[in-house]
């Protein structure tokens, strides 16, 4: 009775009234659960809204409160990080866009509240790159250390450079100049994005909802690190059942046909739904149709698994199994049949090492942290 | 063979998981009765400390700290692992939680009445630290001190006094008695011990005090007792710069520092005799008026 599952996890946000069934001691492991996802924060969002936060146990109350006042913070902490950024970058760039959790911090959607993440992603134009990390430099973000083989990947096949980190107050920003790599071959043509960008009223771009919905879900859907696939599943249920009017759906479904994410948008239509329950329109899921796979079967098996909110005290049956089809289908997605054999090779060489020698075999040893 | 403990630190409570010797006889000397065995008690973080796996189990051994399923640092050689331990639940307070102003300071009371000593290391506030605990005064940490927003009002969280290098001789030979920890040798701050603090402070380890004064200890060897009251935006800026949680706080940081640093006493004193040090504070800092 003091296990707790994942099916419990998602039914506490889905349903804030089981908050009243659960014993002391399955809250300790929900709290280490939605620790490990970031996402204290956000269940304290809603249980606030939907009233049963001041009837959760004390012990509850101050770890989601905690959760709460970093989330804030962060908030904060990234209008700060933005102001610096545009003002570092003006006049250097033809766009600089707020990409996922800064883009929803900034904007005023309720998606913003109680997001936590650990990078500040921006999207600018791909000429202006070099210029960006160079100015970046003078203003006191350093590269960070990456080894020379995912510099290479970096610059060769990414969409993005290595990330950047403020020396000072240590954020760290990931620069892109589209949001999936050139080298899948399905790298959108950007301006279909840049149509949608949105200012707010401090003035900084942002995607529109139902385009910050599609990069969301290709972020998910289109990737092979489910990691935090059950946080951005939220976050699309968020975006699908906030003032999600017929605009919305009609733009985010054109968006999804004019990059080549309409497959992508059919799972997420189908996860979300089956996950959340979320209210996705009739003439939405008709005109999806025609993208479901033969494979589906598989792909529901693998993806109800990956997207839980998983961890040693919650962990669906055959989750490792589920993970590895993702992450194996995922790099299939992204890298063309002989750059993916090179790639795993190079990889698999130094992984192999870390697994004789120990997972830190490379890295230098600190004498205290 | 891996073993779970429970560690009731007030205000907080820890799950400890660990299969290395040492942290379990270092974790018994150090806190004796306010470790238990783990059996389902409700606990605010589940911590971990064991060895590095792949030839790092045999060849020059390391540990592992983790917080749940997170690694905050990079491993240490095996024998650093129960100051790891220590780091690493240091870490875990000061990365979780933000319903107190934490600050890098030891902090002593006598009766409810508490004094702070943020100081660099180097500058003996250790080891004054230890020579109050053991002579009168009640330990409420070393490390960090938990002041709650709005008041002058800080909250125990009893814990061992970390000592450093020539401290380390001082110590033992003030407190033959004392409870010491393994030296974990050749940190970045030289050899590092634990001493757990008389049984008076972890008695009282659920008591508030009330903060009277701020005190930045020098140990300056051929130097009298000399004691110059700080000016009040300087105390106030070296209680910003050891705060952990300062910035997150934002406004209720502030706030709360500037109330402590106007409501109390502040000094900064140089010194090579405790009970000189013990004797000014008695009669100048705790007193009214």
């Amino acid at each position: 009775m003091d296990d707790i599952n994942v099916s419990l996890v998602i039914d506490l946000y889905k349903k804030p009234l089981k908050t009243k069934e659960l014993s002391l001691s399955q809250w300790q492991k929900v709290i280490l659960v939605l620790r490990h996802h970031q996402l204290l924060a956000r269940y304290y969002q809603r249980f606030v809204e939907t009233g049963v936060f001041d009837f959760l146990p004390e012990y509850c109350r101050h770890h989601f409160i905690n959760g709460d006042v970093i989330a804030q913070n962060q908030k904060i902490q990234v209008e700060f990080e933005a102001n610096e950024l545009v003002g570092a970058l003006k006049g250097r760039v033809e766009y600089l866009i707020f990409l996922k959790g800064a883009g929803y911090s900034l904007s005023d959607h309720p998606v913003g509240n109680g997001r936590v993440y650990s990078d500040i992603d921006v999207l600018v134009d791909k000429p202006s790159i070099v210029n960006v990390e160079r100015q970046l430099l003078h203003h006191g973000w350093m590269p960070e250390s990456v080894n020379d083989y995912d510099d290479k990947y970096y610059r060769k096949w990414a969409h993005e450079i290595p990330p950047m980190r403020q020396s000072k107050r240590g954020t760290i920003i990931d620069i892109h100049h589209n949001i999936v790599p050139p080298i899948s071959g399905r790298a959108p043509n950007v301006s279909a994005l840049i149509k949608e960008v949105i200012h707010t009223n401090d003035g900084y771009a942002i995607l529109s909802p139902a385009a910050m919905t599609l990069h969301s879900i290709v972020h998910l859907f289109f990737n092979e690190d489910m990691k935090n696939g059950y946080r951005d599943l939220i976050d699309i249920h968020m975006f699908m059942s906030k003032d999600a009017d017929i605009n919305y759906w009609r733009t985010l479904l054109k968006l999804a046909q004019d990059t080549g994410f309409e497959y992508e948008l059919f799972l997420a239509c189908r996860y979300v739904t089956r996950i959340f329950d979320t209210e996705v329109p009739d003439y939405i899921i008709a005109a999806l149709a025609k993208c479901e796979p033969r494979n589906i079967k598989l792909l529901d098996f693998m993806f109800t698994k990956v997207l839980t909110p998983v961890h040693p005290y919650a962990s669906p049956s055959f989750f490792l199994m589920a993970e590895f089809f993702i992450l194996v289908r995922g790099h299939f997605l992204k890298m063309p049949t002989h750059i993916l054999i090179y790639h795993l090779i190079s990889k698999g060489c130094i992984s192999i090492t870390c697994a004789l020698l120990g997972k830190h075999f490379f890295e230098k040893e600190l004498k205290q942290p | 063979m891996v073993s779970d403990f429970y560690l009731d630190l007030h205000p907080f409570s820890f799950k400890v998981t660990s299969s290395i010797p040492q942290v379990l006889t270092n974790l018994q000397t150090i806190y004796g009765k306010n470790l238990v065995k783990y059996d389902g008690q409700l606990c605010s973080y589940e911590l971990s400390v064991c060895k590095a796996s792949g030839v790092r189990r045999i060849i020059r051994p390391q540990a592992r700290f983790l917080c749940d399923q997170k690694e905050p640092f990079k491993p240490l050689s095996l024998q650093k692992s129960y100051a790891f331990l220590e780091w690493g639940m240091n870490w875990t307070i000061a990365a979780n939680e933000v319903q107190h102003v934490i600050i890098h300071s030891a902090v002593l009371a006598k009766g409810d009445k508490a004094i702070l000593f943020p100081a660099p290391p180097g500058s003996g506030k250790s080891t004054l630290t230890a020579y109050l605990a053991h002579n009168g005064w009640r330990l409420l940490s070393d490390e960090m001190a938990l002041i709650i927003p709005g008041t002058k009002t800080v909250v125990p969280f009893v814990r061992p006094i970390c000592l450093k290098n020539q401290s380390i001789d001082i110590a033992k030979n003030l407190f033959p008695d004392g409870q010491f920890s393994d030296i974990a040798k050749d940190t970045h701050k030289g050899d590092v011990i634990h001493l757990s603090p008389p049984q008076i402070s972890w008695d009282a380890g659920k008591e508030n005090a009330e903060l009277v004064g701020v005190v930045f200890p020098n140990y300056t060897a051929n130097t009298d007792l000399q004691i110059y009251q700080l000016d009040k935006r300087q105390a106030f800026m070296q209680l910003v710069d050891n705060a952990f949680n300062y910035s997150v706080l934002r406004g209720v940081g502030f706030s709360t520092l500037a109330n402590v640093i106007e409501g109390v006493k502040t000094f900064e004193i140089f010194h090579n005799e405790l009970a000189e040090v013990k004797d000014f504070l008695e009669q100048e800092v705790i007193t009214d008026g």
